[in-house]
C-alpha cells in the first residue's frame, strides 16, 4: 500500500467523509521535492512552502514558537507536508485540540501522498468546505479558539483565511457579552478627535466599560508654544510637551489599568511608553485613521502596539508590518448616527446653509485647483470651511469668511445641499492617483440621508454600491455629473436613502469597535477573547474554581452571575468580611496575590 | 498558650524585610532558640538573603520566600483571577513546608508577612491580635507603632521589639554569629591577613537620603590612612554602590589610595560577613552591612542622621558606637572625632564635643541593648523594665486565623 492508501485508510477511522472525498481529488496543488536531509518538502509556484534543507528542524522551531493555554482549540492556517502539524501534535499535551484548515483538499491529497502519517494524525480534526461550513467546524472544536499560521504554506490561500476568519470573528463578536475595561487614549487635537469621542461613544454603547484619556484639555498650552519664533525652540519643546502627556497617561493608565488600551491617531503615547506597557503586560491597539502615506509618525511607533487597525489596505499593511508592526488590520472608517442624522431645518436654516452644491472642507490642494471650474454655472455653490486663504477666486462662495465649521453647521449643510461634494484631500491637483481609503465624510453624509458626489475611490465599492453612493472619475466629469443629478431629485434622494439605510446597517462605529474587538479577542483568546466570551464572569468563574476551590466558588457566588469579577474585587469581597471573617486558606492565597498585584503598577 | 517547651512543635520565625532587619532578628531568633531548646526553629525570609541566614546560629532549616515568583502569578493574572493560578500557588506552598508550622512568629507589621504566617502555620504570633483581616494590634506592635509616631524617650531597641512580638526576653548575651569562612576572590583575599587596622566603610545606603556623600568619606578615608601606622580600608556595598565607590577612590591621592580594597558588588552576602569579619572596624551608615558588622563581632561606629535613631536601631551587641545627627541633613561631620576613635581608642572618653552631634555606645543588659551617652548627658530615664513588665501583662492568648 502506498502512503496516500496509508493515510486516506488511518484518515477514514477518523473522518470518513473527508477520506472519500479526497479520494476524488487529483491533488497536484504541490510540487513536491526531496529535501536535503532526504525527507519531501515543497514547492508552489517554485516557493518554497518548507525547508529545501531540514523541514522536520524547520517546523520543530515553528513549533515551539507558538503559545498554548490550557482548553484551547489551536487552529492551523497552512496545510503544506503537515510537517508543522506534526510538531505541534508533539509540543503540545495530547489533549490539545488542533484543528487543520483546508480551503484546497487538493493541497491534503499532495500530502497524503507525499509521505505516511504518524499516530499524531489520529489528534488532527480538519475544518474544510466551504467558508461557512469551515467556520462551523472550527467552531464546533471547543472554545476558546488560538488561530496559528504556518506562513509559506498560508500564503497562497489569504483570500480564503481570510474570509474564514471573518466567519470566526463574527462568531465571536455574537457571542460577545464580557465586559471590557477600555482605555482610550485621544489626540491633543486633529480630525482624530471626534473620532475618539464616537470611540468611546460606541464602546459605551456596547456594555464596556470605557476611560477616555483626553488629551484635548491641554490643545490651549500646546498651541502656545505655536507662538514661539524660534523653530528650534518650537520643536523640541511639542516634543518634550508630547512626551508629557505620554507619562500623563501612564500614570493614569497606572492607576485603573485596562484590559485593552486603545489609541486614536496622533494619540501622545510614544515608542518608549507602548514598549514599557507591553512589558507591564498592557495589550495595546492604535486605530490610525490617517493616509499612512501623508502622515508618516506610525513608522516609529509600528513596533509599540499590539494590534494596528488602519483604513487603507495591502501597501499599508505591508509598509507598517515592514516597520515592525506585528498585527495589521484594515478597519474603514463609520458614522454616529446620533450626531450624523437627517435634520429638520427650519426655512431660515434653509435659506443660510442650503444650496445646490455645497462643499464644506479645509482648503487642501487639490480642492484649490478643482473648486473654480464649479464657478459660473447655473447653480448655487456654497463652500464652507477654513484654509482657504490666498484662494481669491473663491471668495464669492466661500461663507462665513473662511471660518472653521462646527459639527453642528455641518450637518446642517449636509441636510440642506442638493448635491453635497466630497472630494477626498490631496496635496496635488485633481484627484489623488492613489487614492484608496474612504474619508469620514462619506459615512457621515450618508448617515445624514444627504446625497453626495464623491472621487472616485479603490475601497469604495467594498464599502457602498454605485447605487448608494454617487462617484466621479475625474474633475472634469464633475459639472457634468452635478448637472445630471442636479435634474434628478428623485434620484438624488433613493440614493441618499439606500446610502443611510447601508450606514446603519454595516458602518456605525459600534459596528466597528464590535469588529475591532473581535478581532483582537480571536487573536487574543486567553485575554480579551476570554473576558468576551464572558469566562471572566462570576458565574463561569465560580463553575471553574468549584471542585478545586471551593470557597473561592463560595465567594464568587456572592456577585451577579453575569458581572465580571477580577483579583481585586474577589480580593476586596474577601476582606469585606471585616475583622471577625474567618479565611480559608484558599481566601488567604487570593489576598496575597493582591498584595502582589497592587504593587505591579510602577508605570511612571 | 497552645504551646509550651514540653509539647512538640515546629515553630517559624517570619521576616521579609531587608538584610539590616534579617540581621536585626537574630536576638530574637536565638532567644525563641534558648526559650524552645528540644523544638524545632525555622526561617523562613526573602530568597535572596537565604544563604546569609543559613548561617545564623540554631536556625534549622531556611524557607525562600520567593517574591519574584509572586510578581509573576500576579502580573500573569493580568487583572483577571484565574483559578488555575491558585493550583501553582497551591504547590509552591506545598513545597515550602508540606505540613503547617504550630506557629508562626511574625515579624513585620506589613500584610504580606502576615499572610504568609497565616498561611504557613496553624497560629500566628505577631502584629495582629487576631488575624490577617482585623487590625487590632498586639500590645508590642502598639508600643512600636507608638515609637515610630512620637520617636520620644524610647529606649528599647527593634531588636528587643521582635523578641517581644515574639513573646520571649531578650537575650542575656548579644548574639555573634560565626560566618563560614568563604573563599574571597583575588584582591579580597588579602583583607585582615596583614597587621594593623582594618576599617571597612559601608558607602551607600538602602535610600539616599540616607547615605553619606562621597566627599565626607573621601575625606575621612584620606584623614584615616594620612598617619604612618598601618591601616586597611575596605568599600563595602553593592553593586549600585560601585560609581560611589570609585567616585570616592578618585578623590583621594594616589599615595593613599594603595591601601584602600574597593569590595563594592564582588561579594556574596555569606563573603560579606567574612570580609567584615576581618576587620576590626565597620564604619557607616544605619545599613544592613553595618547590622552585619555589629552580628560578626566587629565593632561598629554609626554615623547617624535622616530617619536613623540610635536607640532603635543603633548597631547590636556591646562596645559599638554611634554619632547622632541632631538633624536630619547635617551640613558637619564628625570626621575627626570618629577617625581619631579607631586611631586612639583610649581616649574615646574624652571625646571634644561635635557641633550637631552627640556620641553613644552600646551596652546590654537584661532588657536588651542600651545605648548610653559617652559625655552621660542623656536626660530620658532608662524605662525598659517598666515598659518590659507593663506589656508583658498585656500579652494576651494566641489567637489563630482559622
Amino acid at each position: 500500500m502506498n502512503s496516500f492508501e496509508t493515510n486516506i485508510a488511518r484518515l477514514t477511522r477518523r473522518n470518513s467523509a473527508l477520506a472519500a472525498v479526497l479520494r476524488q481529488r487529483e491533488g497536484g496543488a504541490l510540487e513536491i521535492v526531496p529535501a536535503r536531509t532526504g525527507v519531501m518538502s515543497a514547492r508552489i509556484n517554485g516557493r518554497w512552502i518548507h525547508s529545501a534543507y531540514d523541514p522536520i528542524k524547520e517546523a520543530q522551531a515553528w513549533a515551539e514558537g507558538q503559545s498554548y493555554q490550557d482548553g484551547e482549540t489551536m487552529v492551523v492556517f497552512g496545510v503544506g507536508l503537515l510537517y508543522h502539524v506534526e510538531a505541534l501534535c508533539a509540543r503540545l499535551p495530547r489533549t490539545a485540540s488542533i484543528v487543520v484548515v483546508a480551503p484546497d483538499l487538493n493541497v491534503v491529497v499532495d500530502a497524503a501522498a507525499a509521505r505516511v502519517w504518524g499516530d499524531w494524525m489520529d489528534r488532527v480534526s480538519w475544518a474544510w468546505g466551504t467558508t461557512e461550513a469551515i467556520g462551523e467546524q472550527v467552531a464546533a472544536a471547543g472554545q476558546p479558539l488560538r488561530l496559528v499560521t504556518y506562513a509559506p504554506a498560508a500564503a497562497f490561500y489569504t483570500d480564503s483565511h481570510r474570509a474564514i476568519e471573518t466567519v470566526l470573528q463574527r462568531g465571536v463578536a455574537s457571542k460577545a457579552g464580557g465586559q471590557l475595561s477600555i482605555a482610550v487614549v485621544g489626540p491633543i487635537y486633529g480630525g482624530s478627535l471626534p473620532i475618539a469621542r464616537y470611540a468611546v461613544s460606541a464602546l459605551e454603547s456596547l456594555g464596556h466599560r470605557v476611560r477616555w484619556l483626553d488629551h484635548s484639555v491641554h490643545a490651549t498650552s500646546y498651541h502656545q508654544l505655536d507662538l514661539l519664533k524660534n523653530s528650534l525652540h518650537r520643536v523640541a519643546l511639542q516634543s518634550k510637551y508630547a512626551e508629557m502627556l505620554s507619562r500623563i497617561t501612564m500614570a493614569q493608565l497606572a492607576e485603573d489599568p485596562p484590559d485593552l488600551v486603545l489609541s486614536l491617531a496622533q494619540s501622545p503615547l510614544i515608542l518608549p511608553a507602548l514598549e514599557h506597557l507591553r512589558r507591564k503586560k498592557f495589550l495595546t491597539a492604535m486605530w490610525f485613521v490617517e493616509n499612512y502615506r501623508h502622515l508618516t509618525y506610525w513608522q516609529q511607533l509600528a513596533a509599540g502596539y499590539d494590534f494596528w487597525f488602519v483604513i487603507q489596505q495591502e501597501s499599508c499593511i505591508s509598509a507598517l508590518k515592514q516597520a515592525g508592526a506585528k498585527d495589521v488590520r484594515y478597519l474603514p472608517m463609520a458614522a454616529d448616527p446620533s450626531v450624523h442624522r437627517p435634520v429638520d431645518l427650519t426655512q431660515a436654516e434653509r435659506d443660510e446653509y442650503g444650496s445646490d452644491v455645497s462643499f464644506v472642507g479645509a482648503g487642501y490642494a487639490n480642492r484649490r485647483e478643482i473648486f473654480p471650474r464649479l464657478l459660473g454655472h447655473e447653480w448655487i455653490f456654497k463652500l464652507w470651511g477654513n484654509e482657504w486663504g490666498g484662494a481669491a477666486g473663491l471668495t464669492p462662495v466661500l461663507q462665513r469668511n473662511g471660518a472653521r465649521i462646527d459639527t453642528d453647521t455641518c450637518q446642517k449643510v449636509f441636510n440642506a445641499s442638493a448635491v453635497n461634494l466630497n472630494l477626498h484631500s490631496w496635496g496635488g491637483a485633481g484627484f489623488d492617483p492613489e487614492g484608496d481609503f474612504v474619508n469620514p465624510r462619506t459615512f457621515e453624509l450618508a448617515a445624514c440621508g444627504a446625497f453626495q458626489l464623491t472621487d472616485r475611490r479603490t475601497l469604495m465599492p467594498g464599502l457602498f454600491t454605485e447605487s448608494e453612493v454617487a462617484t466621479v472619475s475625474s474633475p472634469d466629469d464633475l459639472p457634468g455629473e452635478i448637472t445630471r443629478w442636479l435634474r434628478e431629485p428623485e434620484g438624488r434622494v433613493a440614493m441618499a436613502a439606500q446610502a443611510r439605510r447601508r450606514v446603519l446597517a454595516e458602518h456605525t462605529y459600534p459596528h466597528r469597535m464590535r469588529e475591532l474587538l473581535s478581532q483582537i479577542g480571536v487573536a487574543s483568546p486567553d485575554r480579551i477573547g476570554s473576558i468576551l466570551r464572558g469566562t471572566r464572569q462570576a458565574g463561569a468563574l465560580a463553575s471553574a474554581a468549584a471542585d478545586a476551590f471551593p470557597s473561592v466558588a463560595s465567594t464568587l457566588g456572592t456577585f451577579p452571575s453575569t458581572q465580571r469579577v477580577e483579583l481585586k474585587q474577589l480580593a476586596a469581597q474577601i476582606r469585606s468580611r471585616g475583622p471577625m471573617g474567618t479565611l480559608s486558606r484558599e481566601d488567604l492565597m487570593v489576598l496575597m496575590l493582591d498584595e502582589y498585584r497592587s504593587e505591579t503598577k510602577d508605570l511612571v | 498558650m497552645a504551646h509550651d517547651e514540653d509539647t512538640p512543635a515546629r515553630r517559624l520565625l517570619i521576616q521579609l524585610a531587608r538584610l539590616g532587619d534579617l540581621v536585626q532578628s537574630l536576638p530574637a531568633f536565638v532567644s525563641l532558640a534558648t526559650r524552645y531548646p528540644h523544638q524545632s526553629l525555622d526561617l523562613l525570609c526573602p530568597a535572596v538573603l537565604a544563604d546569609l541566614a543559613r548561617l545564623f546560629p540554631e536556625v534549622r532549616h531556611v524557607l525562600k520566600w520567593n517574591g519574584t515568583q509572586w510578581h509573576t502569578w500576579a502580573e500573569s493574572f493580568a487583572g483577571e483571577f484565574q483559578p488555575s493560578c491558585l493550583r501553582e500557588v497551591e504547590r509552591y506552598l506545598a513545597e515550602l513546608t508540606p505540613e503547617p508550622y504550630s506557629i508562626a512568629y511574625v515579624l513585620n507589621h506589613h500584610p504580606r508577612a502576615i499572610l504568609a504566617g497565616a498561611l504557613l502555620a496553624a497560629e500566628v504570633q505577631g502584629p495582629n491580635l487576631h488575624g490577617p483581616l482585623n487590625e487590632e494590634l498586639s500590645p508590642w506592635a502598639v508600643y512600636l507603632r507608638q515609637v515610630a509616631h512620637q520617636r520620644g524617650s524610647n529606649r528599647i531597641h527593634l531588636s528587643d521589639t521582635f523578641c517581644g512580638l515574639c513573646g520571649v526576653n531578650p537575650p542575656r548575651t548579644p548574639p555573634v554569629f560565626i560566618p563560614s569562612t568563604s573563599d574571597l576572590s583575588g584582591d579580597l583575599a588579602e583583607v585582615g591577613t596583614s597587621a594593623g587596622q582594618w576599617v571597612a566603610v559601608i558607602v551607600g545606603a538602602g535610600d539616599a537620603d540616607r547615605s553619606i556623600p562621597i566627599e565626607v568619606w573621601s575625606e575621612w578615608i584620606s584623614l584615616l590612612l594620612a598617619h604612618e601606622s598601618p591601616c586597611g580600608v575596605v568599600l563595602i556595598g553593592s553593586e549600585r554602590d560601585q560609581h560611589a565607590a570609585l567616585a570616592i577612590q578618585d578623590r583621594l591621592s594616589p599615595m593613599i589610595a594603595g591601601r584602600v580594597w574597593d569590595a563594592t558588588g564582588r561579594t556574596t552576602l555569606p563573603q560579606l560577613a567574612t570580609l567584615l569579619k576581618r576587620c576590626h572596624w565597620a564604619v557607616g551608615a544605619d545599613t544592613g552591612p553595618l547590622h552585619l558588622a555589629a552580628a560578626v563581632g566587629t565593632c561598629a561606629i554609626g554615623l547617624y542622621f535622616s530617619r536613623a535613631r540610635v536607640h532603635e536601631t543603633g548597631p547590636y551587641g556591646e562596645g559599638h558606637w554611634v554619632w547622632q545627627a541632631d538633624c536630619a541633613s547635617p551640613a558637619m561631620w564628625p570626621i575627626q572625632a570618629s577617625v581619631k576613635m579607631i586611631r586612639e581608642p583610649s581616649t574615646i572618653p574624652q571625646q571634644e564635643p561635635v557641633a550637631g552631634w552627640s556620641l553613644w555606645q552600646s551596652h546590654h543588659d537584661e532588657w536588651g541593648a542600651i545605648f548610653r551617652r559617652v559625655d552621660e548627658n542623656d536626660p530620658v530615664e532608662d524605662q525598659r523594665a517598666a515598659i518590659w513588665w507593663q506589656l508583658s501583662e498585656q500579652r494576651r492568648p494566641l489567637q489563630g486565623v482559622r
